[in-house]
C-alpha cells in the first residue's frame, strides 16, 4: 500500500510534493469559482451578463494555450525518451507560446478598453472579465517560473529523478491553467 | 518576534546524530528552520504574542464601555491623539473592536492553534520525519509573521487600522475616504490578509499531502489519533474555502483602489453623489462568509481534537466513540459549507432560502452534540487525572456547550431577526469559538509542552491560570446574553447615550473587571511558559502515559524525529485501561503479540490466523474465564 514507507528519508519522495500541487490546483480552482459564482449571482440579480461580443484576441490566445500544452506534453515524452536536448527544444517552445499567450490577453483588453468595455465600469459583470484573465495571467507567470525550473534543470543535468519530478509539477501546473483557462473563457461566452 | 529563542540547554547534543546532513547555523536553526517542530514553537510564540495584543486591544475598548464618561490619563500617554483627554476616541475604539477580532480571530486561533499543532503532531503522531514540504512550511511562516508585522504596523499610520469590523463589510470598507480607518490602515488588513491566506494555504496543503502521504507502517486511517483527524479535515475546510475569501479581497481591492462597482452602488458620501452604479454589498457578506462559517470550524476542530486526545489520556479510557468523532468530524466539516447563509438572515434574504439555512445550521448541532456526549461518556467512570492540560479541555467542553446552546438560538432565522448583531451574538460566540478554541489550545500547550521543549510547565500554576480564567471567562461572556435580549446592539461606542441601554452600564462595569482578571491570571500562563522553557521541570520521555507515537521520540527533539528506523504501528492510539494488561496504557507500537492477556476478538479485524493463535493462548492460560462463559 502507498502508505507503507520505510526508508524515505534517504532517498527523494516526489509524491508527496507532487500532491502538494495537486491540493494548489483544488484551491485555485476554487478561487476562480469565488469568482465565477461572484459573476453568476450578480448576473442572476440583475438579470444582465457583460452583453459584449468577446475580443477574437481571446480565440486565438486559448488555440496559442492548447498548442503550448501539447508542446509541454511531447516535451514530457522527450525527457522521459531520456533525450534531454528534445526536452529542451520543445519547453523552450511552451516558454514562448505561453509569452505570446499574455501578448494576445493584452491585447484582448486593450481591444475591450476600446470597445467601452471598460474595467472601471457600472456594469460589474464587465470588470469581471479584466479580474478574471488577470488572475489567470498571474497563474500563467507563476507557469513560467516552474516551466524556466524544469529548463534549468535539464540544462544543469540533475538526477533524472528530479528531473522528471519537476517535469511533472510543471505539466501539472500547466495543464491546469490552460484547462482553467478554457473553462473561464467557455464561461464568459455562455453567460453573455 | 519569532526568534524569542528557544536555546534550551539540553538541546545542544542534537547535530551530531545522522539524520543532520548539513550543518546548522543559528540562522538554519531558529530562524529560517525547515523544521516542523521549530515552526511549530515559532506559530506559537507568535500566536501568544498576538493574542497578548488583541487581549490588551480588549481590555482598552472595556474600559470605555465600563466608564464612558471617566477620563484615564494614562491612556492618553500610550495612545497619544487617539485618546485625548485620556477617552477612547469613537475612531479608535472601531479599530480596536476590528482588530481584536482579526487577531484573534485569524492569527491566534487560525495560525496560532493550527500552525503550531498541526505542524507539531501531524508528523510526530503519524511517524514521519518532517512535512511533506519543509520548504513550504517555512514559507508558510515567514507568510504569517509578514501579515503580522503589516497588521501590527497599521497602529503605526496617521488614520489608523482598519476599523470596519473583522468582517470588513463595504460599502465602509470599500470607501477610503468613508471613515479614518478605511484608508491606509484598510490597505494594509487587506495586504496583510493576502499574505494570511497564502500563508493558512501552504500550510493547509502540507499538512493534507502529509497525511495522506507519510504515515508510518501500520498507520492506517482508522489508527490515526482524533487529533490528526480534527487538523486533517481543518486542512480540507481551509483549502476549499480560503481561496473564496481571495476571490472577495481580490474585487474589494479592486472597488477600493481602481473604481470598479463590485460592492458599490447608490452611494452619497458627505455631498458627493459616486460614480458606482450596480455593485452589491450582500455579494460581498456572500463570498466571506462562504469563508467565514467554515473558518470557525477551523477554528474549533483542531481544539476538538486537541481535547479528545487530552481527555482520553488524562481519564485513562479509550475515547468513547472513536468512530462516530470522526464520522462527526466529517460531518461538521461538510455542513460548514451549506451554512453560511444564517449569518445574513436579515439581508433581505428570501425567508425560505432563510429556512434552508436556518435547517442546516440546525442539523450542524448533531454532530457537535455527538461530540460533547462522547467526552462526557469518556470522563465517565475514568480515572481522572486532572493535570492542567485535562482541566482546560474540560473547560473546553464546558464553554462548547453553554455557547453552542445559544447557537440554537441564534441558528433560527425568527430569533435572529431579533438577536441578530446583539451582545447575544457576542456572547454566543466568544463562548462557543473563542474561549473554547482557546482553552483547547492552552490544553495543548500544556499537555506538549514537553514534547516542544523537553520541560515540564509548573503544575500549581497552570491551576491558578485554570480556575481564575475558567470562571472569568463565564463572568465575562455570560452577562452579554441579558444584554443581547434587551436588544443592546453591538460595536456602539456611546451607548449610554440610548436611554433603555443605560440600566446595563453597571453590568458593564462587572464585565470589564472580570476581563481585567481574567486578563492579570494570564500574566501566570506566560511566566510559566517562559520560565519553563529554560527552568522547568526535565520531562521524561513520556511524561503523560499516552500510546500515541511523539512519546516515542526521545526528548532531545532530533530533526528527523526518530533516531533509528520509524517505529511500526499495530493498535489504535487509545488502549487505555484495557481489561487484563499490565498496565494502563499500550503504545500503538506494541504489536498484539505481546499483549496476549488483554487482546480482545475484535482486536484482529478478523485476521482469522491471529484470532487462532489468541483462542490458543487463551485456552492454555486463562481457562477459568473460558469456562465461566
Amino acid at each position: 500500500m502507498d502508505n507503507i514507507l520505510q526508508q524515505q528519508d534517504l532517498k527523494f519522495d516526489a509524491k508527496p510534493k507532487k500532491f502538494v500541487v495537486w491540493l494548489f490546483v483544488v484551491s485555485s480552482t476554487i478561487m476562480f469559482g469565488g469568482f465565477t459564482s461572484y459573476y453568476i449571482v450578480f448576473a442572476a440579480s440583475k438579470g444582465k451578463g457583460h452583453g459584449l461580443v468577446l475580443p477574437d484576441a481571446f480565440m486565438y490566445s486559448t488555440a496559442i494555450l492548447l498548442g503550448s500544452s501539447i508542446f509541454l506534453f511531447l516535451a514530457t515524452k522527450a525527457l522521459r525518451r531520456g533525450n534531454r536536448k528534445s526536452q529542451q527544444l520543445f519547453l523552450w517552445v511552451t516558454l514562448a507560446l505561453a509569452v505570446v499567450f499574455g501578448y494576445l490577453q493584452l491585447q484582448a483588453w486593450s481591444s475591450l478598453f476600446q470597445s467601452g468595455a471598460t474595467l472601471i465600469n457600472n456594469n460589474a459583470a464587465i470588470s469581471v472579465i479584466y479580474v478574471v484573465s488577470g488572475m489567470h495571467l498571474l497563474h500563467i507567470i507563476g507557469g513560467l517560473f516552474f516551466i524556466m525550473s524544469s529548463l534549468l534543470g535539464s540544462y544543469k543535468g540533475i538526477s533524472e529523478e528530479k528531473a522528471i519530478y519537476r517535469q511533472e509539477i510543471t505539466s501539472i501546473f500547466w495543464h491546469f491553467i490552460d484547462i482553467l483557462w478554457i473553462y473561464l473563457y467557455v464561461f464568459l461566452l455562455l453567460n453573455s | 518576534m519569532s526568534t524569542i529563542s528557544l536555546q534550551d540547554k539540553h538541546h545542544d547534543n542534537h547535530d551530531d546524530h545522522g539524520h543532520d546532513h548539513h550543518k546548522e547555523t543559528f540562522i538554519t536553526k531558529y530562524i529560517f528552520s525547515q523544521d516542523h517542530k521549530m515552526i511549530a514553537k515559532q506559530f506559537l510564540i507568535t500566536g501568544i504574542i498576538m493574542a497578548v495584543i488583541a487581549m490588551l486591544l480588549s481590555i482598552l475598548f472595556r474600559l470605555q464601555l465600563a466608564w464612558p464618561d471617566k477620563n484615564f490619563p494614562i491612556l492618553e500617554t500610550f495612545l497619544g491623539k487617539w485618546a485625548e483627554g485620556g477617552r477612547i476616541k469613537p475612531d479608535f475604539y472601531l479599530a480596536l473592536v476590528t482588530i481584536h477580532g482579526t487577531i484573534m480571530v485569524f492569527f491566534v486561533l487560525t495560525a496560532g492553534l493550527s500552525g503550531t499543532f498541526s505542524n507539531l503532531l501531524i508528523p510526530l503522531q503519524l511517524g514521519a520525519r518532517d512535512m511533506a514540504s519543509p520548504f513550504l512550511n517555512m514559507l508558510s511562516y515567514w507568510f504569517f509573521f509578514t501579515a503580522c508585522v503589516i497588521m501590527m504596523g497599521s497602529f503605526f499610520i496617521q488614520t489608523g487600522p482598519a476599523s470596519a469590523g473583522w468582517t470588513v463589510y463595504p460599502p465602509l470598507s470599500a470607501l477610503p475616504k468613508a471613515i479614518d480607518g478605511s484608508g491606509l490602515g484598510m490597505t494594509m488588513w487587506l495586504a496583510s490578509m493576502v499574505l494570511f491566506v497564502a500563508s493558512s494555504l501552504m500550510g493547509g496543503i502540507n499538512y493534507v499531502s502529509t497525511v495522506l502521504n507519510m504515515r508510518t507502517k501500520g498507520m492506517d486511517l482508522w489508527k490515526m489519533p482524533l487529533t490528526i483527524w480534527a487538523f486533517f479535515l481543518t486542512a480540507i475546510l481551509g483549502i476549499l474555502s480560503f481561496p473564496v475569501l481571495v476571490a472577495g479581497v481580490v474585487l474589494l481591492i479592486f472597488d477600493r483602489s481602481v473604481g470598479t462597482s463590485f460592492y458599490l452602488s447608490d452611494i452619497v458620501l458627505g455631498t458627493e453623489i459616486l460614480p458606482n452604479e450596480g455593485g452589491s454589498p450582500i455579494l460581498w457578506q456572500h463570498l466571506f462568509w462562504f469563508l467565514g462559517h467554515p473558518e470557525v470550524y477551523i477554528v474549533i476542530m483542531p481544539a476538538l481534537g486537541i481535547s479528545s486526545e487530552i481527555i482520553s489520556v488524562n481519564s485513562r479510557k479509550p475515547i468513547f466513540g472513536y468512530h462516530a468523532m470522526v464520522y462527526s468530524l466529517i460531518g461538521i466539516t461538510t455542513l460548514s459549507f451549506i451554512v453560511w447563509g444564517h449569518h445574513m438572515f436579515v439581508t433581505g434574504m428570501n425567508p425560505l432560502l432563510g429556512g434552508v439555512f436556518m435547517i442546516t445550521t440546525l442539523i450542524i448541532a448533531v454532530p457537535s452534540a455527538v461530540k460533547t456526549f462522547n467526552y462526557l461518556a469518556t470522563l465517565w467512570r475514568g480515572n481522572i487525572r486532572f493535570t492542567p492540560a485535562m482541566l482546560f479541555a474540560i473547560g473546553l467542553v464546558s464553554f462548547f456547550i453553554s455557547g453552542g446552546l445559544t447557537g440554537i438560538f441564534l441558528g433560527n432565522a425568527a430569533l435572529d431577526i431579533n438577536l441578530h448583531d446583539t451582545y447575544f451574538v457576542v456572547a454566543h460566540f466568544h463562548l462557543v469559538m473563542g474561549s473554547a478554541a482557546i482553552f483547547g489550545m492552552l490544553a495543548g500547550v500544556y499537555h506538549w509542552f514537553p514534547k516542544m521543549f523537553g520541560r515540564l510547565m509548573n503544575e500549581k500554576l497552570g491551576y491558578l491560570h485554570f480556575w481564575i480564567t475558567f470562571i472569568c471567562a463565564y463572568l465575562v461572556f455570560f452577562p452579554l446574553h441579558f444584554l443581547g435580549l434587551d436588544g443592546v446592539p453591538r460595536r456602539y461606542y456611546a451607548f449610554t447615550e440610548f436611554e433603555f441601554m443605560n440600566k446595563w452600564l453597571t453590568v458593564n462595569v462587572f464585565v470589564t473587571w472580570a476581563a481585567i482578571i481574567a486578563a492579570l491570571a494570564q500574566v501566570a500562563f506566560l511566566f510559566n511558559f517562559f520560565h519553563s522553557i529554560f527552568k522547568g521541570k526535565k520531562s521524561t520521555q513520556n511524561p503523560w502515559e499516552a500510546n500515541t507515537l511523539e512519546w516515542t521520540t526521545p526528548v532531545e527533539r532530533l530533526h528527523g524525529n526518530w533516531p533509528g528506523e520509524i517505529p511500526t504501528v499495530y493498535r489504535w492510539p487509545y488502549d487505555y485501561s484495557k481489561p487484563g494488561a499490565e498496565h494502563d496504557f499500550i503504545p500503538q507500537t506494541v504489536p498484539y503479540s505481546q499483549t496476549m492477556s488483554s487482546n480482545l476478538p475484535h482486536d484482529f479485524e478478523g485476521n482469522t490466523e491471529a484470532e487462532e493463535i489468541q483462542k490458543e493462548w487463551d485456552a492454555k492460560n486463562k481457562p477459568s474465564t473460558e469456562t465461566a462463559e
